[in-house]
């Protein structure tokens, strides 16, 4: 990655002389100081103190006698906002939740987006140089959009009477279900219809950045290689399955990667679109997070359910440098 | 795959060829565009209509009465001062991406020209603050927030966002490959360090940090939990915030909800019209989202 190292490089720092001349000392640590002292206060205390916060049934309203609010009526309770997540009481299920919810949502968001932005990508670059900025622009169109606006969109679109979307599925002769966000009984192979109507709505706000990711990707295929095998006979799909997928896995594990750890930091259009309803089948982590730490301001339970968070991304990133690890020569 | 040029042509595929695969390329590329743009039509569509057209059942999809009685109803609503709700999401938006473009560049150009001690573990902590959710650590935000008495003020949204670790990485990453003769020819020139990096590196970031702008100016303008969480007043309310407010307060009547959306949308697709290349190929170097 630091090719910048290599000897020669007119880019590369001067190794020759270690430390700074005076003038220089001045001007990195002139600089370097109050940087890194801001992100000691934005940066490194926050990640310390979730965790510290983690340990203590903390609320803001109330007063502690120790450090910085903590001590007093917001007492040290060591892992018990963890072992709670265990428990059977409505606050820990509603957790379980959460965290399950979240989980089906960031897998069936990953499968769905995957298996349209991947041919999507390999067609759209296989068009006419014009057509494919315009036609890349447009479907990016959605990612730039206010995610708060998209959800009310979608609210909208998804509206049993005026919605266009049952509207449409009548014109073409189907029945459309009663009501897409709110009908606790509806389900699509076990996956409730709520769920379903949010990663609609999310994969399409979402899809454009991935394609994009794998638009560039391919067009680093170099084409002699997809020339070599047209010309033994491969098909469409031979070459897809045979050449494209495999030359593309770097940049598939990256957006995999991506696209699972965005999914489960998605907040805005659970909150503004389903709310978490009906009966908390899409209510998210991140939903879960947020009330609690705000509406009912018990942040040391809510920092424990923050933990929970960090370790399904560090998860997804320890296993992806896992893989990256193993040999990508072709 | 970092540095594709998106411009590059491509030789004749298979779909330039064949013409029955052309036609379904094409066709399914259409679908994609319908299937992406219909939404943004039809909420425009419904905001041009009457209130009276908006309930009817089946519904319309153009108006057949063409209106912009949703649109005068928000200009004239007492509660609704547009022009306080857009100049909020400016100057946190404008405000943020210059700070950061600052920190972001300064920082980047220590770490990418200086050697010095400590420098692996400060840019180690850098990298580790990309792989740090920001949900993970919005609650001592907010209580640092709290210590600062900065609840419920617009600098709230700035000050916690001043210096961005992607954005450090980025500027890093680009100014690797800057020519250090030139750094030398301004030193013996009798620049100062600061001038160095003011007057001869700075000029010459112009594609990183537009990317780089750009994103944070998106980010900010489409925020909505840390305004959430932070802004109480509503003439503090930035634009989705105000979306949300104006939602719940009209929750039916979808002209004017719908109306409030392409308010919201339009300046940022505005922007997008103009800026499209610099985004979409930002995304493809960097990665960025």
């Amino acid at each position: 990655m630091t090719q910048a190292a290599i000897a020669g490089d007119p880019g590369a720092p001067r190794k020759e002389r270690a430390g700074l001349r005076p003038g220089q000392r001045t001007f990195v640590w002139g600089a370097l100081i109050p940087i890194f002292l801001y992100l000691g206060v934005f940066a490194l205390f926050p990640m310390i103190w979730v965790v510290v916060l983690s340990f203590f049934s903390y609320s803001p309203v109330r007063v502690g006698d120790g450090l910085l609010g903590l001590g007093g009526r917001n007492p040290f309770i060591g892992l018990e906002n963890f072992t709670s997540m265990l428990a059977d009481t409505q606050t820990a299920q509603l957790f379980r939740t959460s965290v399950k919810n979240t989980l089906i949502f960031a897998f069936l968001v990953l499968v769905v987006n995957l298996a349209i932005t991947l041919p999507l990508a390999v067609l759209v670059e296989s068009v006419h140089n014009r057509v494919k900025g315009v036609v890349r622009a447009i479907y990016f169109m959605p990612t730039i959009s206010s995610a708060v606006a998209v959800a009310i969109m979608w609210g909208y679109v998804f509206h049993p009477q005026q919605g266009l979307l049952n509207n449409f599925i009548k014109l073409i002769g189907l029945t459309p279900p009663k009501s897409w966000l709110t009908d606790p009984g509806a389900a699509v192979f076990g996956v409730p219809l709520a769920m379903v109507a949010v990663i609609i709505a999310y994969v399409w706000q979402d899809f454009g950045y991935n394609l994009v990711i794998f638009i560039a990707a391919l067009q680093g295929i170099p084409h002699d290689i997809r020339d070599a095998a047209q010309i033994d006979g491969a098909s469409g799909w031979q070459q897809f399955r045979r050449i494209t997928v495999p030359l593309l896995r770097p940049t598939l594990l990256f957006v995999c990667t991506l696209t699972m750890i965005s999914s489960f930091q998605v907040f805005v259009i659970f909150q503004v679109m389903t709310g978490g309803g009906p009966q908390n089948q899409t209510r998210s982590l991140t939903m879960d997070i947020y009330e609690n730490a705000f509406r009912y301001q018990a942040m040391g339970w809510a920092a424990a359910m923050s933990l929970i968070l960090f370790a399904m991304v560090l998860i997804v990133t320890l296993v992806q440098f896992r893989v990256l690890r193993t040999d990508w020569e072709y | 795959m970092a540095t594709v040029d998106l411009t590059q042509s491509s030789s004749p595929s298979v779909a330039r060829r064949n013409p029955l695969a052309r036609i379904g390329t094409y066709a399914v590329l259409a679908i994609g565009l319908a299937v992406t743009l219909v939404p943004f039509i039809w909420i425009l569509m419904t905001s041009l209509k009457p209130a009276s057209e908006i309930v009817r059942i089946p519904p319309t999809f153009f108006p057949e009465q063409w209106s912009l009685n949703s649109y005068q109803t928000i200009f004239n609503d007492p509660k609704v001062p547009l022009a306080r709700f857009y100049l909020n999401s400016t100057l946190v938006s404008v405000g943020r991406v210059v700070i950061t473009l600052f920190t972001s560049s300064l920082a980047g150009y220590i770490f990418a020209k200086f050697v010095f001690r400590g420098k692996n573990l400060l840019f180690g902590f850098i990298l580790i603050q990309l792989m740090i959710p920001f949900q993970v650590v919005m609650i001592p935000a907010y209580l640092i927030l709290v210590q600062l008495r900065l609840i419920d003020s617009l600098w709230g949204l700035v000050i916690p966002s001043m210096v961005d670790a992607f954005g450090i990485f980025l500027m890093r990453q680009f100014i690797s490959t800057f020519p250090n003769d030139l750094i030398d020819a301004a030193r013996i020139d009798g620049a100062s360090e600061f001038g160095v990096y003011w007057r001869v590196v700075m000029p010459n970031l112009g594609a990183p940090l537009a990317t780089l702008g750009i994103f944070t100016f998106m980010a900010t303008w489409n925020d909505y939990l840390w305004p959430l969480i932070v802004i109480t007043t509503h003439e503090k309310r930035t634009l989705p915030l105000l979306l949300t407010w104006y939602t719940s307060q009209h929750g039916q009547r979808y002209d004017l909800t719908m109306a409030a959306s392409i308010l919201v949308l339009l300046p940022i697709l505005v922007v997008y019209i103009f800026l499209q290349r610099w985004i979409v190929r930002g995304v493809a170097l960097t990665g960025m989202k």
